[in-house]
Parts: structure tokens; sequence; C-alpha cells
């Protein structure tokens, strides 16, 4: 491992303390002042996302391993540290997250019910989000991981739609079921090293942990983190919370929380289990694969818009599943560049729904019709993300799926070509859908409303042109993420 | 011999024998008694605190004061001070007998006071059942007799078939160890452990505290007495006394050396059905004091994976719990008494709309129930996180994930109480609910320790492991 370069400045704690500095400004606000809340959420998220993408930029390539260091011992007697660090595999997802936390507060612009609860709750659940991706202490790690929950209750149950406590108790149970299985695990971990610490960086040494303590773990680990990564078959509350969700939510949460999943097998199964990883990877391509074709299959059938993009999301955390079960470093690239790549376009999906929905009261995809007539703006984004799921070229998600797949095909040529089948199904059916929305006759009830507004679409323009600028040059995503994959794989037994 | 080892438990006399001659006045004023109340129990935490560095023995060694006793008394006088400070309210007991429940408050809480500082078999007898008898009252003391009645006969039955089987108990660990003292037994009882006389007596004088503490079979008390007592006397029984039966159990279990013993096993077995047993019956509760009744049959539990460590960790997870249970029901009772009003009864649904009624109130009890959940980052977390720790650090591998299912189906009625408290709107409009500004500024208080105490709580992880250190 490269020399810990300590930072000359807590940058990344100073990303989490704008969530949390935000959230007190929201919470010492009075209610009656939206606009003012508004705007406070807005500069403040806006900061985390200049922060996270400064963090992004300033990495330093060349050099590799972990940057930015920040490491306070926190509780000295059980070795819990405030550690946090930047490397190649979560940079981006913390500009993941910022993008779509910024995004998504200018999504919410126009919420009206219980709006100082609503931004406290979003900040509160970034904020979860970025002390994940950022901390490298296993107690930390688990704990951002909750914090990072339990808004998503209120958060649907309240301001949701659609069966909405319904799927927001059953996608609250099913994530803490997911957690039920990490704290043993960790806890096991940290205890069977010895060495009296949750310093994720001490205990991957190679050798702390016997091959039977890997296994166990990491099958903890994999379920555990998994449910939340949205794995075949613990993906049922994914699509009904997605649906609950408004529309903010919904981005946040498809957007970023399901990574947190992939991104916790990855630094906590993957780094400290890597034997565990090898020995299981075979079922973790094979739910992989199976959730990849399922959703794909699933998503053939629905009528309802935010259903279809829901299962296209189980798909697609499967090919991020597929590519960390691959086992080789092209994979773990191309797993990671998806979980971004995915985030980003699933987050402009359901900004582009959520308008959609909120003007026309329908998701019924039967009902819409002529959109790009009538809501031009609306329907192009639409088309956008659409064209961005299925894999089209020069847009960022190609080259992450391209990546998983090729690596694949070496490792598991019978699930590479199912896969591939079915994300050929699942661009049949989205381009039925876009062709069932923005095409065909106006429905003319719907004529009249109105089109996103010029402001109202900055959130989008920010995502559209992400895709689009990582889809020109993704040499600059490849090449970060492939400083952590190298020198994991280099540190390695 | 040196008085100030024992002046916490002398001014807490004193404070009885105060309300013992405003009791005898015969002119009932509430604002008069609450106030003398206050002050008391404030003073009386002062000292608690300030007497925590204390080390000593007294009456011929039968009594120890050292960090662990003086700890559990800092958190016995703060669980009084709390309940003192809701009881402007106390529109459950009838107004004449305000004096007498603070004399049977303070009693009791002296009682336990004492209980957790007894080494000798005797006097922690004694102790328990001063502490019972004054517990019974108060929960008779309820103003509609006949549910007082009701609960206070179960209380006091139950209790006293506990209570039985635990001087059994004594007798036959007297009998085998020939010493009542804690210190002899210590050194003897490793090596009688496989004697049934001692394995038995060991079991049945642990029984009398897993009443306290309603553990699984002990349990059956809790519901009824919950729901039938006043809700003060209620918060007593949930808080405080539980407070003192962790740290008994604490003391008799670290008896045993810490071995991997059948009374391991014992426990295991316990704190499986408890937590089980608890969980599985909140989710159909549809009183809050019920509710409140059944997950702290399911704390135990959690409890007891922390006791049954029988390790320094352990030992110190369980005394962060006890600190983390008194936390999080408190907060809870202070939620419904102001929220129901008027000392009557609560459905879980009458929470409505409390989030526009009283915004702090449903923070503060939406933390509680997160908390009790265990759900990071609050205190009631890192409690479970210690106990745990300590539990896999044992092997007990197992009984944590089974734990772990528990909080996952715990999580279910908690969240149903958030529910309540934020998504429903009660069918007529009510009005806003009038905190009174020290209601309010403790539900701020619980609030900011439950949440510091989740994410730092590295001070009193170490104040928990230095106490527990004095165990073994």
């Amino acid at each position: 491992m490269a020399p810990i370069a300590y930072a000359r400045f807590p940058f990344l704690s100073l990303l989490l303390l704008c969530c949390i500095g935000g959230l007190l400004a929201i919470l010492f606000t009075p209610a009656a002042r939206t606009r003012q809340i508004k705007w406070i959420s807005a500069v403040f998220s806006g900061l985390s996302l200049v922060l996270s993408a400064g963090l992004f930029i300033a990495y330093d390539q060349s050099a590799g391993g972990l940057q930015f260091v920040e490491k306070v011992a926190w509780v000295p007697s059980l070795g819990i540290h405030w550690f946090n660090a930047a490397d190649g595999f979560n940079l981006p997802m913390l500009l993941l997250t910022g993008i779509v936390f910024f995004t998504g507060v200018l999504t919410m612009w126009e919420l009206e019910t219980r709006v100082k609860e609503f931004f406290a709750l979003i900040f509160l659940l970034v904020a979860g989000v970025f002390g994940l991706f950022m901390s490298l202490d296993l107690f930390f790690i688990f704990v951002w991981y909750d914090v990072s929950l339990f808004p998503m209750y209120l958060l649907i149950a309240v301001w949701g739609s659609t069966r909405k406590e319904y799927g927001a108790m059953k996608l609250t149970l099913y994530l803490l079921a997911g957690s039920a299985l990490i704290l043993p695990a960790i806890l096991y971990l940290a205890v069977q090293a010895g060495l009296d610490t949750f310093d994720i960086t001490a205990l991957m040494q190679p050798g702390t942990f016997t091959p039977y303590q890997e296994k166990f773990a990491f099958l903890l680990l994999y379920l555990g983190f998994g449910i939340l990564a949205g794995v075949w078959p613990f993906h049922t509350w994914s699509p009904v919370g997605h649906v609950a969700a408004p529309t903010g939510v919904s981005m946040i949460h498809a957007g970023v929380l399901m990574k947190i999943g992939a991104f916790g097998i990855l630094r906590v199964g993957i780094f400290l289990c890597p034997t565990g990883w090898q020995h299981w990877a075979p079922l973790m391509a094979l739910l992989a694969t199976v959730g990849i074709v399922y959703g794909a299959l699933v998503g053939l059938r629905q009528t309802d818009l935010k259903y279809v993009i829901g299962y296209s999301s189980v798909s697609h955390m499967g090919i991020v599943g597929l590519g960390l079960a691959t086992v080789t470093a092209e994979g773990l690239n191309g797993a990671v560049f998806q979980m971004f790549a995915h985030g980003v376009m699933t987050a402009l999906f359901f900004s582009a729904v959520g308008y959609i929905y909120d003007r026309t009261h329908t998701k019924a995809v039967a009902e819409l019709g002529g959109l790009s007539r009538s809501m031009p703006r609306a329907a192009s984004f639409f088309i956008v993300a659409a064209l961005t799921g299925i894999g089209v070229p020069c847009l960022a998600s190609f080259w992450a799926e391209l990546m998983v797949f090729i690596a694949a095909f070496k490792v598991y040529p019978f699930y590479g070509t199912l896969a591939v089948g079915a994300l050929v199904i699942s661009a049949l059916f989205i381009l039925r859908v876009v062709q069932q929305t923005c095409y065909g006759p106006v429905n003319q009830r719907l004529a009249h409303l109105p089109d996103i507004t010029p402001l109202g679409s900055i959130p989008r323009v920010i995502l559209v042109s992400v895709i689009v600028f990582f889809g020109f040059f993704p040499a600059l995503m490849v090449n970060l993420i492939q400083t952590a994959t190298v020198a994991f794989f280099n540190g390695l037994p | 011999m040196n008085w100030t080892l024992f002046s916490p438990e002398l001014f807490f006399l004193v404070a009885a024998m105060v309300f013992l001659v405003v009791s005898m006045t015969g002119r009932p004023d509430p604002e008069r008694d609450y106030l003398t109340a206050v002050v008391l129990a404030a003073i009386g935490l002062g000292i608690c605190l300030a007497c925590v560095p204390l080390r000593g023995d007294l009456f011929q060694g039968a009594y120890r004061v050292d960090l662990f006793s003086q700890t559990f008394k800092a958190l016995l006088a703060m669980g009084f001070f709390l309940i003192v400070c809701v009881c402007n309210d106390l529109a459950g007991i009838a107004e004449d007998h305000h004096p007498e429940f603070y004399l049977l408050l303070t009693v009791s809480t002296l009682a336990l006071m004492l209980l957790v500082s007894c080494v000798h078999l005797l006097p922690l007898y004694v102790a328990l059942e001063l502490s019972s008898y004054s517990l019974y009252v108060l929960v008779y003391l309820r103003v509609d007799l006949r549910q007082g009645i009701r609960a206070g006969l179960t209380y006091f039955l139950i209790g006293a078939a506990a209570s039985a089987v635990m001087i059994f108990g004594l007798a036959l660990l007297y009998g085998a160890a020939q010493s009542a003292y804690l210190a002899d037994l210590m050194t003897v009882l490793p090596g009688l452990l496989h004697q049934p006389m001692v394995a038995i007596g060991l079991l049945l004088t642990l029984a009398g505290f897993f009443f306290k503490l309603a553990v699984f079979p002990f349990h059956f008390w809790a519901p009824d007495v919950y729901q039938g007592a006043a809700h003060q006397a209620a918060a007593t029984i949930a808080t405080v006394s539980k407070v003192a039966a962790i740290a008994v159990l604490m003391r008799l279990t670290a008896l045993t050396g810490g071995a991997g013993t059948f009374l391991t096993d014992a426990l295991v077995a316990l704190a499986i059905v408890s937590m089980t047993v608890g969980n599985l019956t909140a989710i159909v509760q549809q009183d809050f004091k019920r509710l409140m009744a059944y997950s702290s049959i399911a704390q135990a539990g959690y409890v007891l994976i922390g006791i049954l460590s029988m390790t320094p960790a352990g030992y110190g997870g369980a005394i962060f719990y006890a600190l983390a249970l008194l936390v999080m029901k408190f907060t809870c009772f202070l939620v419904l008494i102001v929220a129901a009003g008027g000392g009557r009864n609560m459905a879980i649904a009458d929470l409505a709309g409390l989030h526009r009624r009283s915004p702090i109130l449903a923070l503060a009890l939406m933390m509680a129930v997160f908390s009790l959940a265990g759900i990071p980052p609050t205190i009631g977390f890192t409690g479970k996180f210690l106990v745990f720790k300590a539990a896999i650090a044992q092997g007990h591998v197992n009984l944590v994930l089974i734990a772990m299912v528990n909080v996952v189906i715990s999580l279910y009625f908690y969240l149903l109480v958030v529910r309540a408290a934020y998504l429903t709107e009660p069918q007529d409009a009510l009005p806003p609910l009038a905190v009174p500004p020290l209601t309010r500024g403790l539900a701020f208080f619980l609030v900011a320790l439950t949440v510091l105490a989740g994410l730092y709580p590295t001070p009193l992880i170490v104040w928990a492991d230095a106490a527990a250190r004095g165990l073994m």
C-alpha cells in the first residue's frame, strides 16, 4: 500500500460538515419560512457538490493510495477511529452523491408540505451516505449505513404516493434486516482479528483471518449489503420503495443509496475477506445474472413508468454485482464505474418521470403519449435517460457496462451471454416505453400541461452533462478507479 | 467509621423524613410537594455525583463503596431526579396522597442505592424487600382504584413469590459456601459450581432479580403493572428499579468467576426467550404502556447478553446499557405523561398529530424509540454495540445473530409508534400541547444526550469499563 498521506486540512470532514451544518441551519429556521429553507438547502448541497468535485479533481492519481486522510482516535478502548480517506473507489461515489444531492434538492424546489422536515431528513440521509463512502472504520461504516436508512421511512411514508406506508415499512424492514447481518459480521471480524481495532487498513493485511472466518463473514456481509444493493432475490423492496417515494427521494435512493450496498460489499466484504470473496464469487455471479435477466423480463411487463425504472435498476445493479463477481481488476473497474453511471442515469430518470407524474398525475404508460410534443423538455430528459440505460455509446453507462461484460465473458462466458441477452431485452422494453409515452398521438387531456421551466431544467441539465461528459471522457473516471484496483490486487497475497 | 461514605444514603433518608413530615401535615398542596421534591432530588443528584470518587467498606465489610456502586447510585439519583421532574402533572395520584407518593419514591430509591452497595447476602435481601414493598404501594396509589388494586396485587403476588424463591436460593448458597459475604463466595463458588445445590441456589437467587428486570419467565407482571400504575410509578419501575437489578445481577454472576458454565447456557436461553417473547408480543399491543412493558422485557434480554459474557467488557457494556435504558425509557414516559394528560392511559393511536402538537416531544419520542430499537447514532445503539461485541468475543455469534433478528422485529412496532406520531392526524383537530418549560428543557437534554452518547460515547465507555473492572 502507498504511504498514507495525511490531509493538511480535513476536507472530507468539511464535506460532512456541509450536511450537518445544513441540517442544523434548517432545524433552526422557522418552519413557515419555506423559501429560506429551500435556499439554505440549495446552498449547502451546492457546497457539498463543489467540494466533492474539487476532491475528485485534486486527487493525485500518480501517487495513488489513500489521500486526504484524517485519522483521530475516537473510542481508544475499543480501537474505533474517526478515519476518513479518499481513494479511487470512493471518489466517484462522493462525486455521485454530491451531484445527486444537489440536483435532488433542486428537483424538490416546488415542495409545499412540511418543507422543513423534508429537507432536514434529506440532509441527515445524505450525511450518512457521504460518511459511509469516506469512512475506513468499520464502526463508522455501520453507523453511517443506518443513519442513511432510517430517514427513508418518514421520507417515503409522509411525502410519498402509491401505497406509501406499505412501501416505506417494507423498505425499512428489509434494509434493517441487512444491517442485522452486517453488525454481527463486523463484530466477528473485529474480534477474530484480535487487533483491538476497527480500522479497515489494519484489518485488511493478508493473514489476519483464516479462510473459514473470511468465508463466514463474507457471506453475511454480502447478503447484508446485498439487500441494499438490490441483489436478487432480496430486491423486492426496491421497486415498491422507488414507486412510493417522492421524486427527490427516489433520485437519492436509487441513485446513491443502492450504491451504498454495492460499495459496502466492496469496501468491507471484498477488502477484508478476499478469500471469502473468491469462494463465493460463483454465487454472486449467479445471483447477479438472475437479477439482470429477471429485472429485464419483469420490466417488460410493467405498465407503471416508475416500476419500469425500478426494475431496470434491479437489472443495472445486477451488472454491478456481476462486475464484482468476476474477481478481476477489469470487473472491479467496470463495477465502480457502473455504480457511478447508473447513479446519475437513474437520478435523471426519476427526475424526468417525477416531473411528468407531478403534472399528469399518472404514471401509467398507456395513459401518456405524445409527450415529446406536449412537454418537449421533460420528454427529452426522459429519452436521454432511457438511451443511457440502454447503453448507447458515448454515454457514461456504455463504457461501464462494456468493461463489466468484457470481464464477465472471460470468467463466466455463459452468464455474460445471458446478461447481454437480457440487456437487449431491456433495451426493447425501454424503447417501447419511450415510444408509447413520448411519441404517438398526444393525449388531449394532458396537452395543456406546462413543460419544465428553464429554471427547473437546471438539475436535469447538470445530470445530462455529467452523463455525456463521462461518455466522451471515460478515461478520467477509469484511470482514477484503476489506481485503487491495481493497488488492491497488488496487496492480495 | 467514615460517615461521608454513606452520605448519598443519608441524604435520601433525610429526604424521606421530610416527606414523612409533610405527609402528616394533612393539607394537600401539590405545588409545594412538587417544588420540595425537585429541589431535594436535585441536591441528591449533586451529592451522588460528588460521591462517585469515594472508596471504602462499611458495616464490617457488608457494605462496599466503590466506583461500581457509586456509578449506579448516580444513575439511580439521576433517574429519581428525572421522574420527580415530570411529577408536575401527577394526576394519576390523588392530591392528598402526593406526599406519600414522594415518600415511597424516595424510600424505594434509597433502598435501591443500598442494594447496589451490599456485598453480604442478608442486607442484600433486606434492601431488595425494602425497595419492593415501597414499589408495591406506589402501584396501589393510582387514583383509579380499580386499576391500581389489580396492578398492585399482580405485582405484589408475583414479587412475593419471586422473593420467596430467592431467599431459598440464598439459603442454599449460604449452606454450600458457609459464608454470606460475596467476597468469600467469590473464592469458594467457582470450585463448587458443579454441585446441584450451588447451581440451583445461584439460579434461584438470580430469579429474584430476573423478576425485577422482567426477564422471562418472571415477566408476567410487567404489562399489567405498567398499565395499572400511575405513569410516574410505572416510569420508576421501568427505569430506576431495572437499573438496580442490572447492577445486582452483575455482582451475583461475577461470583462464578466468569467461566463458561451451565449458568452461561441458562442465561443465553433466558436472553433469547425474553427478547423473542417481548418483541413478538409487543407487535400486537395497542396501549402505549403495555407496549413499553413488552419492549422492556425484550430489552432485559439484550442486557442479559452483556451480563452473560461475564467479562469486564460485557459488564462495562451492561453498565452503559443501564444508562441507555434509563434515558430511552424515561423519554418515552415523559412523552406519555405530557401527551396523555390528566394521568390517563393512552393508546398508541392517540399519539396522532403529535408532530404538530409538539414537535420537540415528537422528536424526543422518535429518537427514544429508534434508540430502543438500536439504530445509530443513538445511545441505545452504542449500548447494543458494546454488549454484542462482548458476547461475540466470548464466541456467542449465533446469539448475536438471533438478537439482531429481534432488532428487526422490534423495529416494526417502534416504527408504528413513529408512524402514529408523525403520519396520522387526529380525527378532530387537537390544540398544541402545553409543555412546561422544565419538561421542554428535559426533552431537549434527553435528545441531545441520546444523540451525543451515540456519536461520541468515549467518556461514558471509559467510565463504565472502569466501574466494571471493580467487579471481577
